[in-house]
């Protein structure tokens, strides 16, 4: 992998994002209804929304306000949430805290368990631990999260009383930072049940992409080869065939990640969850122009980052692969 | 060829061109009313509005209509009804803030003023009565003689249908009773309203009043704040010089005395010791600047209250006197209720308030309770102020509120005991679970908010009024009262809701279900119908 590599890649990015900002300047603006609209139920009248939007500078000419936009973004700049009044960025970044430790502890979780499990299934191809497990998986990944989360919501929460069912702390306790807050004990227990739900959800696709890839490796000549040298079965699944199984596996958990940040409104819906996918539809049902143009922009961030993350990862893992 | 040749012939194409013109005329005669659009919030944003729409549409069609029901995602709908006008009929409603209790807003909504883009008549009734008897009741002071007013707008707009009032639904709300006592409902505010954290008493040792809502406000600048649940919020810890009472009254709360000297000028006297959570004492020059503040800093929220008050003026340590443009019925039970005591010593130094950041945000007030803590997006908190004169009738500490997503989450809080009440009604489908809880005690309160349905007067048919009858007799109001919000709601008739005694007007024409009166009505004003069954203008 060559410095040239990266930088094509790194000035790539930067054009996408670039795409990727004009199309959401225009999308929301052009797409979304005005975001005063909602006022007129507050009793508003058109003079006053008039004032409230010439504060927002939504008054202007839509080319100004996109210059503009583009020369705030490059500031750093997100501007201020319409609806909260308050500066994007510090909005964004708590909920974005909370979104990912909920979303990475359970793709971890996910992943943890599904490498391994997808080889022992290809391993146990044909068998009914075979059936049995992809049927699992597959289950998992296609109930519906909000319908597993409030069974599990009103079995360990309501009938059972075990784990909370909202929220990521017992208030009122007061954290005077993030880690304060996720480091306690506390956190854990509330944190439990939406993560498994997560996790479980997120468990079909390691399991089964690497089951599937794994079967494909076994017919290669190297496992014959190593049988031949007399390992152990258990060596030759683990060290030969599951490494090189591993790459598509990779693509998968950079893509998860990549998303993570939009976060599963439904699992935040249902455990009351203050995270950024909440936030997200709240800014576009209510027309906060700023507030969904820097959440989107994150969310495209980060996929670019873990896609380019993954490509370089791909390099060390299998020296076949040359990026050039 | 003769002269007259071409004239003839011109005669004979103009004699050719009126007939095909009454043809083709007939034929239109014959064309049947145009699909009517029915504009309605989706089923996951409210599914009562959703149903609705289909209950309204199977009746019209059976009127020989073509109905088509659409519904919206919330903003798109708003967006297509207030400010576009583009709709032929469309289902909403206005929530029932108590400050609506008073006539005005609701009244307004069918004053043909209102009728421009952006204002709160998109249907376009136009009645210059109605306007001029509009006019007469804002500015009467006689609560009897403006009453009279209210009454007679009502009966002259009904027989016009200018509207349909669908239904008020009742707003059902929980509190844990092994708990709490002494809890108070409110008309439009359920329990979630100025009293209960004054007079509920804990029956355990917690006395902290935990709240849940699916709502937070949006901000808690006292300048910025554009939704009701910001003021539902800050009205605990700023003071305001009228509250109203559980009953509804102005009741003088940091006014002491409030005299109306004539209908433009108003007296206000303050009680005496009062103070600001930093214990700086509340003057009539921080009342001064508490109704001055929010016009200079173009604080649209507050406008409609303040904008015809000429100017206060100080006329000692705790008395003002407001100057008003004009007289203006509703200043002591609106205005003087809604405006909060601000403290000047902190606010004056603060020149564009509305783009404060929330952590400069100052949260300074007279009010019974101060301010401790929010975390946007999952809890609130408020503590009692002890040295406030009502803080020792307070048998409680704190109040707080749980913020969740939604209210499934509110409920399951309910019932697993994490939150003592509920702020915001409960779905149907959680009422029973909540009435067979032995835990829970469950109220209903009417509301004076409503659901209306508002047709397009600009538009045919409802141009017509004889339509516009004929549909609202086909409009199963009470069915949807019965099934869809399982009887806990009472039929619309006036914008001015039953509950609301006072001003509302009962004996107004009331187009009870009658599908056969509705089709005899539109036989009546020449309607008729083609062999496809189809509805067609005369």
């Amino acid at each position: 992998m060559s410095r040239t590599y990266v930088l094509r890649r790194g000035l790539q990015a930067i054009g996408t994002l670039l795409v990727i900002v004009t199309i959401l300047f225009f999308l929301f603006r052009l797409g979304l209804p005005d975001p005063t609209v909602a006022l007129v139920t507050e009793g508003l009248s058109p003079e006053d929304r008039a004032v409230i939007r010439e504060r927002f500078g939504l008054d202007r000419p839509l080319f100004e306000q996109y210059v503009i936009y583009l020369g705030n973004i490059v500031r750093g700049e997100f501007g201020t949430s319409f609806y909260y009044k308050a500066p994007v960025a510090g909005v964004v970044w708590e909920k974005f805290a909370n979104t990912m430790v909920l979303m990475l502890v359970a793709i971890v979780i996910a992943y943890l368990l599904g490498i391994p499990l997808g080889a022992y299934l290809a391993w146990k191809r044909g068998t009914r631990t075979d059936t049995v497990g992809i049927v699992l998986g597959l289950m998992f990944r296609s109930a519906p999260m909000f319908w597993t989360g409030m069974l599990a919501v009103l079995l360990f929460g309501v009938a059972l009383g075990w784990l909370p069912t909202s929220g990521m702390r017992t208030l009122p306790y007061e954290a005077a930072t993030f880690f304060h807050k996720v480091f306690t004990l506390d956190f854990l227990r509330h944190l439990i049940m939406p993560a498994t739900i997560i996790a479980l959800f997120y468990l079909g696709s390691p399991l089964l992409i690497m089951r599937n890839t794994m079967l494909e490796v076994y017919g290669e000549d190297f496992i014959e080869m190593a049988r031949a040298k007399g390992l152990r079965e258990r060596d030759v699944l683990y060290r030969h065939a599951a490494r090189n199984a591993l790459l598509p596996v990779i693509t998968q958990l950079a893509v998860t990640i990549g998303l993570a940040a939009g976060g599963q409104v439904v699992v935040e819906v249902v455990f009351s969850w203050p995270g950024l996918g909440r936030e997200i539809l709240q800014a576009v049902r209510t027309s906060d122009f700023p507030l969904a143009q820097a959440t989107f922009m994150l969310m495209a961030v980060l996929v670019i980052t873990m896609n380019f993350l993954a490509d370089l990862l791909y390099g060390a893992l299998d020296p076949r692969v040359k990026l050039q | 060829m003769n002269k007259s040749q071409p004239r003839r012939q011109a005669a004979r194409w103009l004699v050719a061109l009126v007939a095909a013109g009454l043809l083709w005329g007939a034929a239109q005669a014959q064309e049947p009313i145009p699909t009517i659009e029915i504009l309605t919030t989706t089923e996951s944003y409210d599914a009562i509005r959703y149903e609705g729409a289909f209950i309204i549409a199977d009746a019209w069609r059976e009127l020989g209509f073509d109905v088509v029901v659409r519904p919206q995602e919330f903003s798109t709908l708003l967006q297509r009804f207030y400010d576009e006008q583009d709709f032929d009929v469309t289902i909403l409603g206005w929530s029932g803030r108590v400050e609506r209790l008073d006539p005005q807003h609701f009244l307004a909504t069918l004053d043909s003023r209102q009728a421009g883009l952006g204002a709160n008549n998109p249907g376009g009734y136009a009645n210059p009565a109605y306007d001029a008897l509009f006019d007469l009741q804002s500015r009467e002071f006689d609560a009897d003689a403006r009453r009279a007013y209210v009454q007679q707008m009502q009966e002259l707009a009904a027989p016009d249908a200018p509207l349909v009032i669908l239904f008020h639904r009742d707003e059902v709300v929980a509190y844990n009773a092994t708990r709490w006592t002494d809890m108070v409902t409110m008309a439009g505010e359920g329990l979630y309203n100025e009293w209960t954290p004054l007079r509920a008493t804990p029956l355990t040792n917690d006395r902290v009043l935990t709240i849940g809502s699916p709502q937070e406000p949006d901000n808690v600048n006292p300048l910025a704040s554009t939704s009701v649940w910001g003021w539902k919020w800050m009205r605990m810890y700023y003071d305001k010089l009228v509250r109203l009472s559980p009953e509804v009254e102005p009741l003088p709360w940091a006014a002491e005395t409030i005299t109306a000297v004539d209908d433009v000028t108003i007296d206000v006297t303050l009680r005496a010791g009062m103070t600001f959570h930093d214990f700086t004492p509340v003057t009539a020059e921080d009342v001064k600047f508490s109704f001055e503040y929010p016009i200079a800093n173009d604080y649209a929220y507050f406008r409609p209250f303040l904008s015809r008050i000429g100017r206060v003026e100080v006329t000692g340590p705790l008395s003002v006197r407001f100057h008003l443009t004009e007289p203006v019925a509703s200043f002591i039970t609106v205005t003087l209720s809604q405006i909060p005591i601000l403290p000047m010593h902190i606010w004056s130094a603060i020149d564009n308030p509305a783009d404060l950041n929330p952590d400069e945000i100052p949260t300074i007030g007279s009010g019974p309770f101060q301010f401790d803590r929010y975390d946007r997006g999952e809890y609130m908190r408020l503590t009692v102020y002890p040295m406030h004169f009502a803080a020792d009738d307070i048998d409680i500490d704190a109040m707080e509120m749980i913020i969740f997503a939604d209210s499934e989450g509110v409920f399951t809080a309910m019932q697993t005991g994490q939150i003592d009440m509920t702020a915001w009604r409960m779905e149907p489908g959680q009422i029973p679970l909540a009435e067979a809880n032995a835990d829970l005690v469950v109220v209903g309160v009417p509301d004076f908010g409503y659901f209306h349905m508002t047709w397009n007067l600009r538009r045919a048919p409802f141009d017509d009024v004889a339509v516009r009858r004929a549909l609202t007799m086909a409009t199963d109001r009470q069915r949807m009262v019965d099934v869809l919000l399982d009887g806990r709601g009472e039929v619309g008739s006036s914008v001015v809701a039953p509950v609301n005694a006072f001003w509302h007007n009962p004996f107004i024409e009331r187009f009870d279900y009658d599908l056969e009166a509705a089709r005899a009505a539109l036989e009546a004003a020449g309607y008729t119908w083609n062999a496809d069954g189809r509805i067609v203008a005369p």
